[in-house]
C-alpha cells in the first residue's frame, strides 16, 4: 500500500472546504491554513483545526515545520494574488515542493505556472466541460459522474509496476486486462521517456518494473490484481 | 326580425368554432401584422414592391405618357392589391362575431333583448378605431390617386411612399425615436415658432416700409427667418438696413443653437434605443432556429461555456443584466441580449413555448441562478435547466425547483484536486480527458439501425483495429433518456440500435468509426 502524504491546504473558502472534504475522505492528513484576515465560516460538523498565518512572512510558514519532501501543498487562497505570491514564497522556501493552486482563468493558470506551481486546477474548466456534454454528449457526461464525479464503485487510479511482477517484461496486448475487469487507458513507459501515453492501441508498450499503468476499474477487481501483482511479486 | 337575429347568432357560433375560419384569420394576422412570423417578409417585399412600382409609373406620368397597360397595371392591379389589403387588415382587427356572441350573452344574463341597433353601432365603433388609426388614414389616402378625375389627388402618390414605413422595420424604430422625444422636441418647435415670429415681425417693422425691395408683406419677413434660422441662408433676401443685420445676427446664433438641440435629441434618443434595436436583431436572428440553448451570464464559466457550445455547433444566444458583460458577448460575436433573465419578458419573446431547449443559469449569485432557474421552470417546465451554485443548501433549494442540473465548479474542483494528492498521473489523465485540450477524447457513438456493430457482440469487435478503448455502454431505454451504463461489458454483450458506446481515442478514430455508421 502506498503511504499517503500529508497535506497542506492554505484557504478555507468554498473551494477549499470541498478539497479538504474530498481530501479527508480519500484518508489524507490535513492541516489547514488561512491568512490573518480570511473569515473562516464555522464548520459545526467537522472539527477542523485551522492555523491562522501571515501569509507574507516566510517566518510564519516555517514555523509550521512542515516536511515539504512528504507533503503537497494546496494553494487555494480566494484571492489569485494571493495564491501566486503563496506559490512564489513556497517555491522560494521549498525549491522541490510539491505545490498545487486554483486558478479562475487561463491567464492565471499561466501565471502560476510561470511563477512553479506543479500543477493547477481550474475552477471552471471541468465544470464548463462538464455543462458543455450533458447538452451535446450526455452519455460521456454520465460515464464520467460514474467514474470520476459519483462516489460509487468505479475508480480511476494509478498504479506503478514493482520488480518482478506477472507483468515485467510482457506486451500490453499480450495481457487480458478487459477479462480481469480492467481498462487499461494510459500508460507512462519508462523506454519510452517519462510521457503519458494513452493506449488506444497505436503502440505496443512493453511492461517493465516502474512504469505506471492508469486504469479504470470497479473496487473488487482493483484489489484482486493488485494482490495478484503482489502475489506473483513475492514469488 | 327574431328570426334575423337567431340567424346572425348562429353564424356567429358558427365562426366561432370553424377550425378552418380561424385558421385562416390567422394565418391572414400572422402574414400581415405578425413581425416574428417567417414568411411576413415576403409579404412586405411584395408590397414594397408594389408601392414603388406605383410611385415610378406616377413619376413617370408627368413628363412622358406611360402605355395604357401600365397605367392599366397601377389603376386596376395596385388598386385593388391597397383595397384588399385595407380590407383584410380591417377584418383581422377585431373578430365580429365575438361581439355579436358577447352582446348575446350579456343580454340573456340581464334578460334583456338584443338591440340590433346597438349591436351594430358596437361593430362599426370596433371598426371606426382601427379606420381612425393613423397607418390606416394614409393605407386609405394611398388608394385615392386611383381615381383620375381628379389631378390634384395624385398627389397623394406621397402617401404610397409613407405606406413603406408599415413594412421596415428600421424605419419605423426612426419614428419611435421621434415619437419618443416628442415633448422636447415640441418644445423646441414652439420655441423655433416664437423666434421666428419674433424675427419677422421685426424685420418687416424695420425694413418694411419699402427699405427692402426683396420684402412685400409678412409673409415674406417670416420666409426669411425661417430660412436664416434654419442656417439655409439662400440670400434671395438680405437685410440691408444695421437694425435688420442686427436681428440677423441674433437668429443666426438662436438657429446654430436649436439646430445643435435637435441633433442632441435625436441622437441621444438613438443611443436610448440602441439596445432595444439590438435585442430586436438578435430576437429575430435566433428566431430562425430551431432548437436554442440560453446562457445566463457571461462571467468566467459563462465565457468557457460559450466556447465549448460554439465548438460543438449548438445554437445559443447569451442573456446578461450587465451591459457591459452584453457588449463583452457581443463584441465576441455571439448572439447577445441585455436583459433581466428574472423576468419572463425576454424567455417569451426568444420562445420558451417551443424554441428553448436548455437554459444555464451561469451567473457567480447563486440566488440570481436559483430566481432564473424558477423563472424559466415556471414558464415552461420541459426546458432543461442547469444551474450553478457554490453552496449545498442552496443546491438543496434549487432541487426543490426541479432543476434538471445543478453544478458546483468548487466540488467539481475540489474533487479534481482530491485525486492529484495519491495519483499524479490519474490526474493529469483525467485532466487531459475532461478538459479535452489533447487530441484523444472521451466521446460517445450511438449505435445506428443496420449498422456493422448492430447486432453484434463485443467479442466480435475489434476495438484494437479502430484504434479505441471501450469503457462501457449505455444501453438503449425507453423515452430520451439513457439507460443503464454497463461498464467494461463482456465478450458476449449484444450491441443494438440505439445503444452508446462511450470510447476513448483519436478524436480522428471517433470520426472513424462515426462515419461507418
Amino acid at each position: 500500500m502506498k503511504k499517503l502524504q500529508d497535506i497542506v491546504l492554505f484557504g478555507y473558502g468554498s473551494f477549499g472546504r470541498q478539497l479538504y472534504k474530498n481530501l479527508r475522505s480519500r484518508g489524507h492528513n490535513v492541516k489547514v491554513v488561512v491568512g490573518m484576515d480570511d473569515y473562516v465560516e464555522s464548520e459545526s460538523d467537522t472539527a477542523v483545526d485551522i492555523t491562522h498565518i501571515n501569509i507574507k512572512r516566510n517566518d510564519d510558514i516555517l514555523a509550521l515545520n512542515i516536511n515539504a519532501a512528504e507533503s503537497i501543498f494546496y494553494c487555494a487562497m480566494n484571492k489569485t494574488a494571493n495564491n501566486l505570491f503563496l506559490v512564489l514564497t513556497l517555491k522560494s522556501l521549498y525549491p522541490e515542493a510539491n505545490v498545487i493552486a486554483n486558478s479562475n482563468s487561463n491567464e492565471t493558470t499561466r501565471k502560476l505556472k510561470y511563477a512553479g506551481a506543479t500543477s493547477v486546477i481550474d475552477l471552471y474548466e471541468a465544470t464548463s466541460r462538464r455543462i458543455v456534454n450533458v447538452l451535446t454528449k450526455p452519455a460521456v457526461s454520465m460515464a464520467l459522474d460514474e467514474i470520476v464525479y459519483k462516489q460509487n464503485d468505479l475508480k480511476m487510479l494509478e498504479l506503478e509496476l514493482q520488480e518482478n511482477t506477472f507483468l515485467e517484461g510482457k506486451y500490453v496486448s499480450e495481457i487480458q486486462f478487459r477479462q480481469m475487469g480492467i481498462i487499461l487507458i494510459a500508460i507512462i513507459d519508462k523506454e519510452l521517456g517519462y510521457e503519458l501515453v494513452f493506449t488506444d492501441h497505436r503502440i505496443n508498450h512493453k511492461l517493465d518494473a516502474g512504469d505506471i499503468l492508469v486504469i479504470v476499474a470497479k473496487k473488487k477487481d482493483i484489489n484482486k490484481f493488485q494482490e495478484m501483482l503482489v502475489s506473483k511479486s513475492s514469488v | 326580425m327574431k328570426q334575423t337575429k337567431h340567424k346572425l347568432l348562429s353564424f356567429a357560433y358558427l365562426l366561432q368554432g370553424s377550425k378552418r375560419y380561424n385558421n385562416i384569420k390567422n394565418f391572414v394576422y400572422d402574414l400581415i401584422e405578425n413581425d416574428d412570423y417567417p414568411y411576413k417578409k415576403y409579404f412586405d417585399f411584395f408590397m414594397i414592391f408594389v408601392i414603388l412600382s406605383s410611385v415610378t409609373l406616377l413619376v413617370m406620368d408627368v413628363k412622358q405618357h406611360i402605355p395604357v397597360w401600365l397605367d392599366n397595371f397601377d389603376l386596376y392591379f395596385v388598386t385593388t392589391v391597397f383595397v384588399v389589403e385595407y380590407l383584410l387588415r380591417m377584418w383581422v382587427y377585431s373578430d365580429i362575431h365575438k361581439i355579436i356572441i358577447d352582446e348575446y350573452e350579456e343580454s340573456s344574463y340581464f334578460d334583456k333583448r338584443v338591440s340590433l341597433l346597438s349591436l351594430f353601432s358596437k361593430i362599426a365603433k370596433d371598426k371606426w378605431a382601427y379606420m381612425s388609426s393613423f397607418a390606416a388614414i394614409i393605407d386609405l389616402i394611398a388608394i385615392l390617386p386611383s381615381y383620375r378625375g381628379l389631378r390634384v389627388l395624385r398627389v397623394f402618390v406621397l402617401f404610397r411612399a409613407f405606406k413603406m414605413l408599415r413594412y421596415t422595420k428600421s424605419l419605423t424604430g426612426f419614428l419611435y425615436v421621434l415619437k419618443n422625444k416628442k415633448f422636447e422636441l415640441m418644445t423646441l418647435l414652439t420655441l423655433s415658432t416664437f423666434f421666428i415670429f419674433i424675427a419677422g415681425i421685426m424685420l418687416y417693422v424695420f425694413e418694411g416700409d419699402n427699405d427692402n425691395p426683396n420684402i412685400h408683406n409678412l409673409f415674406d419677413a417670416f420666409y426669411w427667418a425661417l430660412i436664416t434660422i434654419s442656417t439655409v441662408g439662400y440670400g434671395d433676401i438680405a437685410p440691408i438696413t444695421p437694425e435688420g443685420r442686427i436681428v440677423t445676427m441674433l437668429i443666426i446664433f438662436t438657429g446654430i443653437g436649436l439646430i445643435s438641440f435637435v441633433t442632441s435629441i435625436i441622437v441621444s434618443s438613438f443611443n436610448e434605443r440602441l439596445g432595444v434595436l439590438r435585442e430586436d436583431r438578435v430576437v429575430q436572428e435566433v428566431g430562425k432556429k430551431k432548437k436554442l440553448t440560453v446562457i445566463c451570464g457571461y462571467g468566467l464559466l459563462g465565457r468557457l461555456v460559450v466556447r465549448g457550445l460554439e465548438k460543438e455547433g449548438v445554437e445559443f444566444v447569451i442573456i446578461d443584466s450587465s451591459e457591459e458583460m452584453a457588449a463583452l458577448a457581443y463584441n465576441d460575436g455571439y448572439h447577445a441580449i441585455c436583459a433581466d433573465a428574472t423576468k419572463g419578458g425576454i424567455f417569451e419573446k426568444l420562445g420558451i413555448a417551443d424554441r428553448i431547449s436548455h437554459v444555464l443559469c451561469l451567473t457567480s449569485d447563486d440566488i440570481q441562478n436559483a430566481f432564473i432557474a424558477v423563472n424559466v421552470k415556471s414558464l415552461n417546465e420541459k426546458v432543461h435547466v442547469a444551474a450553478r451554485c457554490s453552496d449545498h443548501e442552496i443546491a438543496t433549494k434549487m432541487e426543490c425547483a426541479h432543476v434538471d442540473q445543478v453544478i458546483m465548479p468548487e466540488e467539481v474542483a475540489g474533487m479534481m484536486g482530491a485525486v492529484y494528492a495519491g495519483e499524479p498521473v490519474a490526474f493529469e489523465v483525467l485532466l487531459s480527458i475532461i478538459e479535452e485540450k489533447e487530441k484523444t477524447q472521451i466521446n460517445e457513438i450511438a449505435i445506428a439501425e443496420g449498422s456493422f456493430l448492430d447486432n453484434k457482440a463485443i467479442g466480435e469487435v475489434d476495438f484494437e483495429r479502430l484504434r479505441l478503448i471501450l469503457l462501457g455502454v449505455f444501453k438503449r431505454s425507453e423515452g430520451a433518456k439513457l439507460g443503464e451504463f454497463i461498464f467494461n461489458p463482456s465478450d458476449e454483450f449484444v450491441l443494438n440500435a440505439g445503444d452508446n458506446l462511450v470510447c476513448i481515442g483519436y478524436s480522428s478514430a471517433v470520426a472513424n468509426l462515426k462515419r461507418k455508421m
